[in-house]
């Protein structure tokens, strides 16, 4: 079953992206962004079909997007999101330290996956642009830079 | 402390083009801006110069794009149909995930009614009636700054109907990305923006003609937009006088004229970004600028643009930052900002971690980038475990030319250029990874370090 999307807190908000575009479809994006945020961190099955049939697409399209584009979570995520950098510069300064450090301070299994007490999910995540104060990290969509593994450590207790 | 190196030396305050308001207090804001001479050249433009007079300066100016590619922007602004009965858009490229890079973050972070300037000149030079800022979802600082500056540009009069009072419409929206590489890629970020998946699209036709919803589109990088104010306040011509001239043995060269904004990072003390007039080499660069290598060790290769160009040897350093320079020596500017990698980095893990960026970046329309990315990940992956031998750098070798300008787009050629180059200069650090071959020529096939 759809869910009935948008909710009635965010149809203004909806309509205001919508009315920016030439075609509704295209509001897919900030769509999906702000949908994610509303219901705990993923776009369940029905979500999908709510927003497909809002944006007047398919559900397999929807789908698409969201196993596409590396933001989007098809499946249950943890209530907190953390994002490690990968790629070179990370890479170069330390990166694969920081990973195995937020593996292990999560629980989760491998990235990509959330912890069994649902409250973490680690993804690797490609550049994110931060590349002078490497190596980077975002937590729940927050920037921290320079990171060491005890200062990741340090983060992700603080989260509830 | 590296010595600094004494010319040409990063530009002043007074001299900068780009980055005049790094550093001022609520640089962003509108008030702060406006005090600063924002929009200026705008009012300038619209009062008293006709559209194409400014596709003419900025063809005068010889300014090349920043987003990697360097095409002459003002030839790009006159591809677009002056006869189209279909609205026109301008898209600024802000996706910025060319691994290395980060200049495009500072520009919108600091400084975005520079860049809404810059946007809405173009968008009048070529009769656009509406811009979209497309800026990857990883910059949510980018994304509220833009917003901020297009709500108070909005409210202030600058973007809407009339804008400064003049007979000329066009409105700004910032359109996020949600995660894909492959998004920065013109035609792959056209699909985005409408929507869908970031498929690169086959060309022709050309954006210009067929762009964002099927109308007539020009594309533009961040930083290659935030120079266009310049170039209206002083003249196609000053800009030209800056920079690297064109090459007078090349009639084909386009030289590189104005300013860039140049970052390094990676191995150095000092990582970081500046504002230079073309012409420093990479050197200094990376040792004045960047500090030099990190304490007790070496410098070995720095790739000069992002991740996607071929990497050069600390001996290759004395180049200058130029497109036809960088060009010339066997790589490319791509984004000026360089990565660095010295004595501690062993180039087979360098070569896996680059390989599995473009395996996982590759959209898989072209099956020789969708199987060619991950096939040669693979290899690189063997070649660690030690299970690699001699015929492995040959089968990487046949992979670089069955993949090299086959695809719909140069994500391909983005990732075998890097690579490729890693491994004809590195080459003994390969064969050293390898099992003891029982032919006694293996090991003499060395040329690497
Ligand atoms: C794989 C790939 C990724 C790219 N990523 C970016 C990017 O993040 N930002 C950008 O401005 N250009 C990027 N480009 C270049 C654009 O396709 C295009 O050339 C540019 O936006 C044109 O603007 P310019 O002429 O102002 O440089 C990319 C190209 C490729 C092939
Ligand atoms: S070259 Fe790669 S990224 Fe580009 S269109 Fe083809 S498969 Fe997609
Ligand atoms: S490589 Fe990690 S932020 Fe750029």
């Amino acid at each position: 079953m759809p869910v009935e999307f948008p909710p009635p807190e965010l149809r203004a908000a909806c309509e205001e992206i919508v009315a920016r575009y030439p075609v509704r479809s295209a509001a897919a994006l900030p769509i999906l962004h702000l949908a994610q945020r509303h219901y705990d961190n993923w776009i369940s099955p029905e979500v999908e079909a709510g927003v497909a049939r809002y944006l007047g697409v398919g559900d397999a399209h929807v789908r698409g997007l969201l196993t596409f584009y590396a933001m989007y979570n098809h499946r249950p995520a943890g209530r907190h999101e953390v994002w490690v950098c990968r790629t070179l510069t990370c890479w170069l300064r330390g990166a694969a330290a920081l990973k195995a450090a937020a593996l292990a301070r999560t629980g989760c299994a491998r990235a990509g996956e959330p912890s069994a007490d649902g409250r973490f999910l680690v993804k690797d995540m490609e550049c994110l642009g931060l590349c002078e104060l490497a190596p980077a990290v975002f937590v729940d969509g927050t920037p921290h830079t320079h990171v060491t593994p005890e200062a990741l450590a340090r983060l992700l207790d603080a989260c509830e | 402390m590296a010595p600094r190196p004494p010319a040409p030396a990063a530009l002043t305050p007074e001299t900068r083009v780009l980055s005049r308001n790094f550093g001022v207090a609520g640089s962003w804001t509108l008030a702060v801006a406006r005090e600063r001479g924002a929009y200026a050249s705008l009012e300038k433009a619209l009062g008293s110069m006709r559209p194409d007079e400014v596709v003419e300066e900025v063809k005068k100016s010889r300014l090349r794009g920043r987003g990697g590619a360097g095409f002459p922007t003002g030839v790009k602004w006159g591809f677009v149909p002056k006869d189209s009965p279909k609205p026109k858009y301008i898209v600024v490229n802000a996706d910025e995930s060319e691994p290395g890079t980060f200049k495009d973050r500072y520009l919108m972070e600091l400084d975005p009614h520079l860049l809404l300037e810059g946007a809405l000149i173009a968008a009048y030079a070529v009769g656009a009636s509406k811009v979209w800022i497309y800026i990857r979802g990883e910059y949510p600082l980018c994304i509220e700054r833009v917003e901020g500056a297009i709500r108070e540009a909005r409210a202030a009069g600058i973007l809407g109907d009339r804008v400064l009072g003049h007979a000329f419409s066009c409105d700004a929206d910032v359109h996020p990305g949600a995660g894909a590489y492959i998004c920065g890629e013109e035609t792959g970020l056209l699909e985005s923006l409408e929507g869908k998946r970031g498929h690169p699209r086959i060309k022709p036709p050309f954006p210009a003609v067929e762009g964002a919803f099927g109308c007539p589109t020009v594309i533009n990088n961040v930083e290659t937009l935030m120079h266009v104010p310049w170039i209206v306040a002083h003249g196609g011509e000053a800009f030209a006088r800056q920079g690297l001239p064109p090459d007078p043995a090349n009639p084909r060269s386009l030289g590189s004229a104005g300013t860039k904004l140049m970052g390094v990072s990676g191995a150095v003390r000092t990582p970081g970004l500046w504002e230079f007039e073309f012409g420093i080499t990479l050197r200094e660069l990376v040792y004045g600028y960047g500090g030099g290598p990190l304490e007790g060790r070496a410098i070995k290769a720095v790739i000069p643009g992002g991740l996607s160009m071929p990497v050069l040897t600390e001996a290759e350093l004395d180049v200058r930052m130029g497109f036809d320079e960088l060009q010339k020596a066997g790589s490319g500017l791509g984004t000026a900002c360089a990565i660095v990698m010295d004595d501690t980095c062993d180039m087979v893990d360098a070569c896996e971690n680059i390989a599995h960026f473009f395996a996982d970046e590759s959209c898989g329309q072209c099956t020789p980038c969708r199987e060619g990315c991950h096939w040669m990940e693979k290899i690189f992956r063997r070649i660690r475990s030690g299970a690699g031998t001699p015929a492995d750098l040959d089968l990487l070798e046949g992979l670089f030319v069955n993949i090299e300008g086959r695809t719909i787009c140069a994500l391909a050629d983005a990732a075998v250029w890097p690579l490729r180059s890693i491994v004809r200069k590195f080459r003994g650090e390969f064969l050293r990874r390898m099992r003891p071959q029982p032919a006694p020529g293996a090991a003499a096939v060395a040329g690497g370090r």
